[in-house]
């Protein structure tokens, strides 16, 4: 019981060795924090579905390396972003950033949104009008 | 009639936005390269071919150049090299290999058995140049022009077809 139990212990303790991003954390922990951050809104172009931060891909392995040491030597945010957009394009951005042709992304679920409230809002007052005046279907139902 | 005539104006419209983005897309090619039009990275890289030396991106500066990134572990690139040997032999182009994240002694094995399609093959063992480039996987392949200027990228194997369609127009600048 009690070696079953150290074993099993031993085996949590094991996780991290599965770890995907195998580089050890930065020392400064404010860019540790930034370099986390980074990698988890950055898209995986080989596999696309994934973030930098959760592929095995050697793409992800490369693109972890060049923010690291980007963070590492002091650049910002967006300089890192813009860094790899410049050479990826937007869509190594999961998050897309707020510019002129990036616009109607952010503004589109807004639209729809209000758009609907409309309609909807539209169909409740023709409903309610059809209550207050429209009887003649009843009158008809309750003639023996 | 009128009840009907809103739904399908939008409906229209939604087809004619899906339409218009399928046409724009260019084929099987998710990710549209960001630096087309814009001037190639320059690189000094080891030298596959010849230990000790290095390759130098500015030494094909007013030819054509085909920029092929390739490795050893990549299976499509095997698939590729013919249409390389058939791209070099034709001469209408420096082809010049950036063997991407590969062992040395692999690498020059592979050419040997297959045939070396390179003028030169610069070795990118970090993929450090392979980011400059917007690399994400192997086989992709850059057409520069003698300006330096990326004006074309494949990420798939280049076949014949592709090589006479899309990328011969463009050298000889019959390209729309």
């Amino acid at each position: 019981m009690r070696r079953t139990g150290i074993a099993l212990l031993l085996a949590i303790f094991a996780l991290p060795l599965l770890a995907i991003d195998a580089a050890p954390p930065l020392a400064d922990p404010v860019q540790q924090q930034r370099y986390q951050a980074l990698i988890h809104e950055l898209r995986c172009l080989k596999c696309q579905g994934e973030t930098v931060a959760d592929t095995q891909a050697m793409f992800g392995e490369d693109i972890r390396r060049q923010v690291r040491e980007m963070v590492q030597s002091g650049k910002s945010d967006p300089e890192v972003r813009d860094y790899l957009v410049d050479r990826y394009g937007e869509i190594i951005l999961l998050r897309p950033r707020w510019t002129a042709g990036n616009a109607w992304l952010w503004l589109a679920p807004a639209v729809f949104l209000l758009g609907g409230a409309w309609v909807g809002w539209r169909i409740l007052r023709q409903r309610r009008g059809l209550l207050a005046t429209d009887t003649s279907e009843v009158d008809e139902v309750r003639r023996p | 009639m009128n009840r009907f005539a809103i739904p399908l104006a939008l409906f229209a419209a939604l087809v004619l936005v899906f339409a218009v983005a399928l046409k724009r897309a260019p084929e099987k090619q998710f990710v549209r390269s960001a630096l087309i039009g814009k001037p190639a990275a320059e690189f000094t890289l080891p030298d596959l071919m010849n230990p000790g030396g290095t390759v130098d991106s500015r030494s094909f500066k007013g030819k054509w150049v085909l920029l092929n990134v390739w490795g050893t572990w990549c299976y499509e690139c095997r698939a590729e090299n013919p249409q390389l040997l058939a791209i070099r032999q034709a001469g209408r182009v420096a082809v010049v290999g950036l063997n991407y994240k590969d062992e040395d002694e692999a690498a020059r094995q592979w050419l040997k058995e297959l045939g070396n399609p390179f003028d030169a093959v610069a070795v990118d063992k970090e993929g450090r140049v392979a980011i400059d480039y917007g690399v994400y996987g192997a086989p992709e392949t850059f057409l520069i022009n003698p300006q330096g200027i990326i004006v074309h990228k494949v990420v798939s194997v280049i076949t014949p077809d592709l090589w006479q369609t899309q990328l011969l127009p463009m050298i000889e600048g019959r390209a729309k």
